[in-house]
């Protein structure tokens, strides 16, 4: 019993680690597309009249 | 918006492809990413926080926007042996010369944004003045680099209206590149 609740945490920790590292580097290519990148769209509030 | 889509396909590609061939998926194995945090918190700041905006003069927020791209180019520089990463290193420098050239800002003719917004309130927005996000209004022929500039648009009768420049096609073309394609042996992406 104790293995195997030992082998489900240790299943979620890799899984949630896998999860966190995706997202993780998912955000940073994210912001570095946004941070080079200069399409518009003239959306929102962001005109300056 | 084009480059959240270049994202999330390239994204959704690499993990379709991953588990059709039953293996875990990879995400690239970027390095030096607290560069990128740091890199993009002056952009955040300086362009998306309206309050903040208002504030900062034009020519701070060009010399920010400047420092941050530097520093983004250099991270792509550091990694450009992933695959993918020199188109999109490609696509990071073009922007940045010619946004470099034009006072720190993307240009944009009166004629491409016209598409964007209505007329009446492109008219109390003078030729110089800053324009969206990163855009600064320019006349083609005030314009360095100009074949640089943001002056691609969709299909008249496409929903969505957005302009864009080579750089930034790069910029999607790569950063999709980066995320479908897995390093498995035999992979076709």
């Amino acid at each position: 019993m104790k293995t195997t609740f030992n082998r489900l945490v240790l299943s979620l920790t890799s899984v949630n680690r896998q999860h966190i590292q995706l997202a993780f580097i998912v955000l940073t290519l994210t912001m570095l597309v946004l941070g080079v990148g200069a399409p518009e769209d003239a959306g929102g509030n962001t005109l300056r009249k | 918006m084009i480059l959240l889509v270049a994202v999330a396909g390239g994204l959704c590609i690499g993990i379709g492809v991953a588990r059709w061939r039953g293996l875990p998926y990879q995400p690239p194995a970027l390095q030096y990413l607290w560069l990128v945090f740091v890199a993009f918190l002056p952009q955040f700041v300086i362009l998306y926080l309206p309050n903040v905006r208002q504030q900062i003069p034009d020519l701070w927020a060009a010399a920010l926007l400047t420092a941050s791209q530097i520093l983004l180019l250099a991270f792509a520089w550091l990694n450009r042996k992933l695959p993918g990463m020199k188109i999109l290193l490609l696509g990071a420098a073009l922007n940045f010369t010619v946004m470099a050239a034009n006072g720190g800002f993307m240009p944009i003719s009166p004629q491409t944004a016209s598409r964007l917004v209505p007329q009446e309130i492109l008219q109390e927005i003078p030729p110089g003045e800053r324009f969206g996000t990163k855009d600064i209004l320019l006349h083609p022929e005030d314009t360095r680099f100009e074949w640089l500039a943001d002056r691609f648009l969709p299909p008249v009768w496409s929903p969505y209206q957005v302009a864009f420049s080579l750089g930034d096609v790069f910029i999607a073309l790569g950063v999709f590149w980066l995320l479908a394609r897995q390093n498995h042996s035999g992979s076709f992406l």
